[in-house]
């Protein structure tokens, strides 16, 4: 074994440039590996993340609000905004049928100023109605008492357990586990707590934005859960028809865009993936082939010298061991190095819901990312090896002559 | 160690109009002489080569057998044979060799790393390289001698573990005049410590320090 490592050792060392190639080689395998991994499963498991907490069949926003605070763009992209369903068109809500269940959100944006912590998407939820915030905050086991918020799993809060949203404090009751969505940085509380923050904003650096608004009564958005046998789509529909300043849609129907789009990267970035790991596979095993047949010659030496089959094969799989782990280590290193920030950029280009996977996923990515390219660089100068040893030394020595 | 060949022949796939094959050797008797240098000579093609692989274990005979002392040592597992050929032949096989990441000194002692014996020949291999007139080359990589000088480490790395048989294929084929008497002196010196010495060789300066020479002739040993 001491022969077989120092043999290794020496080889790796007093050829740079050879040990150099076949490293590249193999870092670009573990790399392509996990990082594009790493990104198809963060889209895959934001899709996931939005689809559980979107909860209702129909979403109702005002037309003034597309692209701007909405909850498919808090959802999606953390957008945004102060906008309001006209008192009319809610009124006129009531008349649609088909409707099982609905709950109302006030949104209010805090300011990025001294008098708030952070710049987050406040959303009133009322506790008697609500059907799709009330199931995320039972699982936390908290009493949300007036006061209480709610906060998102990307949002910090100081020791003292509160956050403060216009000059006041608030409770920070529980924290939500991460969704991949905008509704990470966002902040949920009751009617009640969110007219009194309104109030505040309104006094202080909102008056502008919340001019005429009365926070008890006005509404950001509707949810509402379809009865059986009616058609979402349809519903959704209906509403845009019969109902002015109003944008309803299925969740069936943003989902699918979400899909969609996700689908597309996410084939992109699979595409990118596949092709760069097949690549760097066929150019390990290539070099790795081809780096054991230019040893032919060193091999009959051996033999000549009283090697064993073994005796050579054992240098040449700890040789090709030793420079799979550093290349496949150094990709790793690498990937876990950029994966973050980019991320983030295809994130925040593409608008689509992240979700980091895991730490059990991502160790078994990273393991992956370690183990395959060393069992495939291993075996493919072994199988090499055993390959050219199988033939009579004499043979050998007669094609080097 | 006797070393002896009783009716060895190999052949070869050589695809032709009349056959496939072909005997480079057939039937061949031969037993080496020990305390003796041995010389085959012969035209190219006629088996020498062939002849000393199969003596060495390196190739295995299509028939026969190869014995040291009663062994027959292609009757052994690869383990078994390599050890034998690591602990009683000392070969210098045709042609330029050396491992390209070792020293030359690496490269002597190589037959001794590998069975874990490094420290104890260490000064041997600093005396073999100082009597063929490399000693100043000890640190240098193989990948940068000459032919002559990558000879005389085959013939420093073949006599490290002092060998009892000797199979030398043209150990002076890239020597000069001078350094072909270093290397046939050491070799003959060998020889007179008991080890049974075979060369095959096209250098008529060899055949002085032969105590028997043989010709080979397609695939037939003769005295000239």
């Amino acid at each position: 074994m001491k022969f077989s490592i120092g043999i290794a050792i020496k080889n790796i060392i007093r050829r740079p440039v050879r040990t150099a190639l076949m490293c590249i080689i193999v870092f670009i395998l573990s790399f392509s590996a996990l990082f594009g991994g790493y990104l198809i499963i963060s889209l895959q498991n934001g899709l996931g993340g939005y689809r559980a907490r979107l909860g209702a069949d129909i979403i109702v926003v005002p037309s003034a609000a597309q692209g701007h605070g909405t909850v498919d763009n808090v959802l999606l992209q953390g957008i945004t905004g102060n906008y309001y369903i006209p008192g009319s068109s809610l009124e006129k809500l009531e008349g649609i049928k088909g409707i099982e269940k609905k709950t109302s959100q006030f949104y209010l944006t805090s300011a990025k100023a001294s008098c708030c912590s952070s710049r987050v998407q406040i959303i009133g939820f009322d506790p008697e109605t609500d059907f799709t915030v009330m199931p995320w905050i039972k699982s936390l086991n908290v009493d949300m008492a007036d006061g209480d918020i709610i906060i998102g799993a990307d949002i910090a809060y100081p020791a003292d357990g509160s956050l403060r949203f216009y000059g006041e404090s608030y409770h920070v009751a529980g924290q939500l586990e991460k969704t991949g969505t905008g509704l990470d940085n966002a902040v949920f509380t009751n009617r009640s707590t969110i007219k009194k923050m309104a109030k505040s904003a309104a006094d202080t650096i909102e008056r502008e934005a919340l001019k005429g608004i009365d926070p008890g009564k006005a509404v950001s958005c509707v949810l509402i859960k379809v009865k059986d046998g009616y058609d979402p789509q349809a519903l959704a529909d209906d509403i845009n028809i019969y109902i002015s300043k109003v944008r309803a849609s299925s969740s069936a129907s943003m989902i699918g865009s979400v899909a969609e789009g996700l689908e597309n990267v996410s084939g992109v970035i699979s595409i990118i993936t596949i092709g760069m790991c097949i690549i760097a596979v066929v150019l390990i095993v290539a070099v790795f082939t081809l780096m054991i047949n230019n040893r032919k010659k060193e091999f009959a030496v051996m033999r000549v010298a009283g090697a064993s089959r073994k005796m050579i094969i054992y240098p040449v799989a700890a040789e090709a061991a030793f420079i799979s782990i550093i290349g496949s280590l150094s990709g790793i290193m690498v990937s876990l190095l950029f994966v973050s920030p980019l991320s983030e950029s295809i994130r925040s280009r593409f608008s689509l819901p992240f979700l980091q996977p895991d730490i059990c996923t991502f160790s078994i990515l990273v393991l992956g990312a370690l183990i395959v390219p060393v069992l495939i660089g291993v075996l493919s100068a072994v199988i090499s090896a055993l390959r050219i040893t199988g033939n009579e030394t004499g043979l050998l020595l007669r094609e080097d002559a | 160690m006797k070393l002896k060949a009783e009716k060895i022949g190999r052949m070869y796939f050589r695809s032709s109009r009349h056959t496939n094959f072909f005997y480079a050797i057939e039937s061949l008797d031969f037993e080496l002489k020990e305390g003796c240098i041995t010389a085959v000579t012969g035209r190219s093609g006629s088996g020498k080569t062939t002849f000393i692989n199969m003596l060495s274990g390196l190739l295995i005979p299509s028939d026969g057998r190869v014995l040291l002392d009663d062994t027959d040592i292609y009757a052994l597992t690869d383990k078994e044979r390599s050890s034998i050929r690591n602990r009683h032949f000392g070969i210098i096989p045709q042609g330029q060799t050396g491992l390209q990441s070792l020293t030359v000194l690496e490269n002597v002692m190589l037959p001794a790393t590998m069975y874990g014996k490094a420290k104890e020949k260490k000064e041997k291999a600093e005396l073999l390289l100082e009597k063929l007139g490399i000693d100043d080359l000890r640190e240098v990589y193989s990948n940068e001698l000459s032919g002559g000088e990558l000879r005389r480490m085959s013939v420093a790395r073949a006599l490290i573990n002092e060998p009892e048989i000797i199979i030398a294929d043209e150990p002076t084929g890239d020597l000069d005049a001078d350094t072909t008497v270093l290397v046939m002196e050491l070799l003959k010196s060998r020889a007179e410590e008991g080890a049974s010495v075979l060369i095959v060789t096209h250098d008529k300066d060899v055949l002085p320090y032969s105590d028997i020479v043989y010709t080979m002739e397609k695939g037939t040993l003769k005295k000239p």
